[in-house]
Order: structure tokens, then C-alpha cells, then sequence
């Protein structure tokens, strides 16, 4: 057995083969519950009475939330295709 | 002079005695093996040090048992007292820690440096430990032909106990034969005249080898050859410990201010603890003996004994210190003033880029992220001034039409002056201090180092696109013209909205808000855009402005158009884990010109 091919195979036994990977996976599931959260309440906000100056600055937040949520899952997807 | 005269009266010394002793030269021979072995087993950790005890030491330093802890840890596995100074020093040095989790670490070595002494008495004078060394050095020479650098690493630390272990080996043999030409327990003396003597002797021992380590070897193999007295050994390990601090000394010389603070701990530190060693020595003597005793170590082995005395006077040391720590980081700062940063004519020079810093990657990026934000710091009063705005009033939360309102001054400030007095010379050494990093650094964080590079040049861009701004700035937010007024006024507001998004930025550590404010960061400037958005044209069909006007508006509308792009892309990399980590989330999932052009579509 080669050298490379032994810390792979200790590496795979005790796990920490992926442990860069998982851990990106819970900083971006962590990352994803915050903005979910602020998503939330800023859709709530906008239910309420609000001026137009407000509504324009909370729309504008919760485009740019929506699209950072979207590229989120789009990495955390790809991350757990990568395992497949 | 007297640096001219040392060396050559060493080697002079040396020549003599290995021509008039053959046993002398094999002793010498085992300590020059031994110290050899050192610096390979240092070499070996260095090429580990890559990661992975940076970050171990950032964690583990935050509270002074823990960092006391790491020393003694640390010193135990590197077995180098004088290697885990050099890099607290580079720690220090890169702001890293403080002074106080470093005197920590340095306390914890000095009780870390006694499992030396354990190893050495307990086990490499009770085993033929020389054959352990012969493998141990065939493994690792092969092993530093490889390219991989964790097998290099490894290489080096199997051929440095190699060496030591040949060294000890060597000098056992020496004094061992030395006993049976020459009795050096004639030279002993007794009482306290002895105590300073052979005190002096262990200081300019260790001074000479620039290790401890070395020192305390040597004490304990002539010690088990029955060649120096016990109470003289005692002795010349307490003067062993006073001499170690020179390693610290010496390598603090090219540190800044903390790492000069630094050696100045260790100095006083073990100076007091060898003052205590010598002043109660008796008592010392006697727990030796009681412990001793307890833990089974019979009375006539005294190379275990003196480990046991190099313990309890470390830890005695250590104890005795520990409350005046606080008291201790008082004076070291009071007595060595950091009189660096500014000189008269209000120049302002880098504060964490030295020579000590540069032991190692991780503390070379950490050193100029920090000078960077330095940079920023001092270039965010001259763009806030440029723009004629408070700097409190943007870090506040007052309105930002208020914040417009409140002008810094009614003429333009020199920012030519300023730039050369606080931006010039700092970005110089960054760019010197860069160019020095690089050549011992991996492609990783070479790449961090190129980016960290580019922020800089961001910076220095946008003082100097402020300096042209500013011009017709001051000229036109106070115009009669309303509408160009109103511009100007705008690209002011826009200007101080980012600059208080990036305060926060710097200030906050939720991620999510860091994100967002980028992100918001990055719209506003596309959409406030006025050559996009179209407004200067309706101002021009219109015939509102004058042509000189419209001019000055297109020129200075692509200056603060590119000050926002500039201190945008600093900020991404300064204030965001980018610069820290090659494989960042915020890199990631931060927005593109596409998604900008979408929100904007959206909006629409």
C-alpha cells in the first residue's frame, strides 16, 4: 500500500475525509436560518402599515435576502451532491 | 567590540581543550550533535506550523490558565522552551494575543522545559538510547526527501530526537571515560560562594548554546557520571534558567514594542524565580528530598533529583508570579513606551509589520490584515474630510440628510498632505513586508496575501479619487444652482451611507448583517449611478446645469462611483473571513453585477 493511499484510508476510518465539507455544510445551514429569519420578519413588516420610503428599503432588502437564500441552497445542494 | 572578541575566543577555548582532551571533544562533540538536533526538531515543527497550531493557539490563549497550559504543552512536545518564545513573540507581535496571555504562554514553558529534564534523567541515562537514535535518523532523512510537507515535517522532527538522543549519548560517553582521567568534584565549592559561581557558570553555559535544554543535559550526564557535585548542578540549572532568556532577548531585537515587553517577562520572571531558588535553596533541597522519597526515587539518584528541584522551582516561580501579572504588564508598558507610531512631523508608520512576525505565514497575513485595517482606518478620516463631513456624525445613527447638512470645514482640506503623512509610508512597508511574506509562504496563502495586496490598493485609490472629488465637491454642494446642488449633495450622502455600512461591517459579528450590508453596498452603487441611471442627461437636455457643470458632474460622479467599487472590494476582503479563509461563504454567496442587474430589473 502506498503512502498516499494509507492516509486515505485512516483519514476515511476515523472520518475526516469530509470533516472540511461538513463543516462548510452547518456554517451555510446556520447562515441560511438567520437570513429564513430576517426573510420572515421583514415579510411580516411589510404586511403592516408602512410609509413608501420604508416599504421601498424593506422590498429591497428582501430581493436581495431572496437572492442570497437562493445561492445558499444552490451551494448546500451541491455540497450534498458531491457526497452522492 | 566585545561581539569581535566572543566567537574567536570560544573556538580559541574549544581547540585547546580538544587537544588536550580527547574526552572533552567527544562531550563537545555530543553537545554540538545535541543542539544540531534542536534546531532540526525546530525546523520540523516550523513546517508543521502551517495552520494548524495557529489556530490552536488563537483558541486555546483567550483566558491565562489556559494560555499557561499551551505553554507547558507546547514546550513539552517541541521540547524547545527557547521555539514557543520566538513564536509568542511572532504571535505578540502580530497582535494575535496580548502581552499577558503571552507572559502566560512564557510561564507555562519554563514548566513545559522540565520534561527535559524528566526525559533525559529518567530515561536517557537508564537505556542505551543511541540505538534509538540510529533508525530514527535513517527514517527521517528519508522522510525530509519527500516532497509532501507533512512527511518533511515528520522527517525532521524523527531526525532532530535523532540527534538528541546521538548527543546525549555522547556526552554520557565523555564524562563517563573523563571520570577516569579527571576528577572535576575537586573543582566544587560549597556554601553560597558555590551558588553564584557555578549560578554564573549555567547563565554563560546557556548564553554560549542559546539552550537550556543543551545546559541541563549536560548537568544531568555529568552529574550521573559523578563529575559535579549535586549541590553544584542545582545551581547551574538555576543559572541555565536565567540564561534562556537571552534566546527571547535576542529574538525580540527585530519584534516590536509587545515582543520586547515580552522578553522583558521572561528576564524578570526567571530572574525572580532563580532569586527564590537561590535565597531558599535549603528548603528547596528538603521538599526534593520528601518528595522524592514519596514518589520512590532512591536517595543516591541525583540526576532525577534535579529534575525534581528544576519542577518545583519552575512551578514555585510560576505560582509566586502569577498574582503580578497584571502589575508585571503595567510596568513592562510604562517602562518600555512604544514611541514608533508617530514622530513630530505626524508620520505615521506601520504598527504590526516586523522581522518577527514573519516566522510564519499565518502571522505575516494576521500582521497585515491588521496593518490593512490600519490603513483603513487612517484613510476613512481623510475620505469623511474630503467629502467635507464629520467623522462622528457618520459613525452615529443620525439621519444622513443631517449628516450632509453638518459641514467639516468651508474650504478644501490638503489631502496631498495627509496622504503623504498617513497613507504614503504605511502602504510602503505593507507592500516591502508583502514582498518579504511571500517567499516563505504556500500557493494558499499566497493568494490570501494577493488579495489582501489588492485591498490596499483599493484604499490608496479612493483617498486619491477623494482628493479629486473633493475640488469640485466643496465648490458645488453650496452652489445657487439647485440642481447641481443637489448632486453633489447626493454623492455625498452616498458616499457617507457606505462609509457608515462598512463601519458596521467592521463592528459586527453577525454574518447575516455583514451579507446584507454588502450587498445593499453594491446596489446602491449601481443604482445611484447617475451616467446609468440617467439623470445627468435629463439634467443636460434640460439645459439645468452649465456644460462646465455637466463636466465637472460626469467626471466626479465616475470618482465617487469608483471610491464606492474600491472601498466595497476592500471591505469583502478586510472585514468578511475571505482574508482568512481561501474557501469563504461570504465569498461565495456574495452578489454579482448579474444579480444586481436582476434586483434592479425586479425593482423596476
Amino acid at each position: 500500500m502506498g503512502i498516499k493511499k494509507f492516509i486515505k484510508n485512516v483519514k476515511s476510518s476515523l472520518g475526516l475525509e469530509d470533516f472540511k465539507k461538513e463543516g462548510k455544510k452547518k456554517s451555510i445551514k446556520a447562515l441560511l436560518k438567520k437570513l429564513n429569519k430576517r426573510k420572515k420578519d421583514i415579510t411580516k413588516k411589510l404586511k403592516s402599515s408602512l410609509n413608501k420610503k420604508e416599504e421601498k428599503e424593506l422590498q429591497e432588502e428582501l430581493n436581495i435576502l431572496s437572492l442570497q437564500i437562493k445561492k445558499g441552497k444552490e451551494i448546500l445542494y451541491k455540497l450534498y451532491e458531491k457526497k452522492k | 567590540m566585545l561581539r569581535k572578541i566572543f566567537l574567536p575566543s570560544i573556538l580559541i577555548i574549544l581547540a585547546y581543550g580538544f587537544w588536550v582532551s580527547p574526552n572533552f571533544k567527544e562531550i563537545a562533540a555530543g553537545v554540538a550533535i545535541f543542539l544540531f538536533g534542536m534546531l532540526s526538531l525546530e525546523e520540523g515543527f516550523r513546517l508543521f506550523s502551517g495552520g494548524t497550531l495557529e489556530k490552536f493557539l488563537q483558541h486555546s490563549t483567550d483566558k491565562l490558565y489556559k494560555s499557561i497550559g499551551f505553554g507547558v504543552i507546547a514546550t513539552t512536545i517541541m521540547q524547545s522552551s527557547s521555539l514557543v518564545s520566538v513564536l509568542t513573540i511572532s504571535f505578540l507581535g502580530a497582535g494575535l494575543i496580548g502581552l499577558a496571555q503571552g507572559i502566560g504562554i512564557v510561564f507555562g514553558a519554563n514548566i513545559g522545559t522540565t520534561t527535559g529534564a524528566w526525559l533525559v534523567a529518567g530515561f536517557g541515562l537508564k537505556v542505551k538510547i543511541s540505538a534509538y537514535a540510529m533508525p530514527m535518523l535513517v527514517f527521517g532523512v528519508i522522510l525530509i526527501f519527500q516532497k509532501a510537507k507533512s512527511l518533511k515535517g515528520i522527517g525532521y522532527v524523527l531526525t532532530g530526537l535523532g540527534f538528541l538522543f546521538l548527543g546525549i549519548h555522547y556526552m554520557k560517553d565523555g564524562f563517563e571515560a573523563f571520570k577516569e582521567t579527571i576528577d572535576l568534584t575537586a573543582f566544587a565549592v560549597e556554601g553560597y560562594k558555590g551558588l553564584f559561581i557555578f549560578t554564573g557558570i549555567g547563565i554563560f553555559a546557556t548564553v554560549v548554546m542559546q539552550s537550556s535544554h543543551a545546559t541541563l543535559v549536560l548537568i544531568i550526564t555529568a552529574l550521573a557520571a559523578g563529575q559535579i557535585s549535586y549541590e553544584n548542578a542545582l545551581a547551574l540549572a538555576i543559572g541555565a534558567n536565567v540564561g534562556t532568556t537571552i534566546t527571547a532577548i535576542l529574538g525580540s531585537m527585530s519584534s516590536n514594542i509587545v515582543g520586547k515587553r515580552l522578553a522583558g517577562a521572561h528576564l524578570i520572571f526567571n530572574m525572580v524565580t532563580g532569586l527564590i531558588a537561590i535565597i531558599f535553596m535549603h528548603q528547596i533541597m528538603y521538599s526534593v528530598d520528601s518528595i522524592s522519597g514519596i514518589v520512590g526515587i532512591a536517595s543516591d539518584d541525583y540526576a532525577l533529583k534535579l529534575a525534581v528541584f528544576h519542577t518545583i522551582f519552575n512551578v514555585i516561580g510560576v505560582l509566586v508570579m502569577l498574582p503580578f501579572i497584571n502589575k508585571l504588564v503595567s510596568f513592562l508598558e510604562s517602562a518600555l513606551k512604544d514611541n514608533t507610531l508617530k514622530s513630530d512631523n505626524g508620520l505615521d508608520s506601520a504598527k504590526y509589520l516586523n522581522d518577527s512576525v514573519l516566522e510564519l505565514p499565518a502571522t505575516s497575513i494576521a500582521a497585515l490584515l491588521k496593518e490593512t485595517k490600519h490603513l483603513y482606518d487612517n484613510a476613512f478620516k481623510i475620505i469623511v474630510q474630503g467629502l467635507n463631513l464629520k467623522r462622528s456624525n457618520i459613525i452615529s445613527s443620525m439621519e444622513l440628510n443631517d449628516v450632509v447638512k453638518e459641514i467639516y470645514r468651508e474650504d478644501a482640506i490638503d489631502i496631498d498632505d495627509f496622504y503623504n503623512r498617513k497613507i504614503k509610508g504605511i502602504y510602503g512597508e505593507i507592500i516591502d513586508f508583502s514582498t518579504k511574506a511571500q517567499s516563505q509562504m504556500s500557493p494558499g496563502d499566497i493568494e490570501i496575501l494577493y488579495k489582501l495586496k489588492l485591498a490596499n490598493r483599493d484604499i490608496v485609490e479612493a483617498v486619491k479619487d477623494t482628493k479629486h472629488l473633493q475640488k469640485n465637491l466643496v465648490k458645488y454642494s453650496t452652489s445657487t444652482n439647485q440642481y447641481i446642488k443637489e448632486q453633489y449633495v447626493a454623492i455625498q450622502r452616498g458616499l457617507a451611507e457606505l462609509l457608515r455600512n462598512i463601519n458596521i461591517i467592521a463592528t459586527t459579528d453577525e454574518e447575516e448583517i455583514v451579507m446584507i450590508l454588502l450587498a445593499k453596498a453594491k446596489l446602491h452603487t449601481k443604482k445611484y449611478d447617475i451616467l446609468a441611471n440617467g439623470t445627468l442627461d435629463n439634467l443636460i437636455r434640460e439645459s439645468l446645469i452649465s456644460n462646465e457643470m455637466a463636466t465637472s458632474l460626469m467626471n466626479d460622479s465616475a470618482y465617487a462611483y469608483a471610491i464606492s467599487k474600491n472601498l466595497i472590494a476592500m471591505a469583502e476582503v478586510i472585514f468578511t473571513d475571505s482574508s482568512i479563509d481561501s474557501n469563504s461563504i461570504t465569498e461565495e454567496m456574495s452578489i454579482t453585477d448579474e444579480d444586481i442587474e436582476s434586483i434592479l430589473k425586479k425593482e423596476k
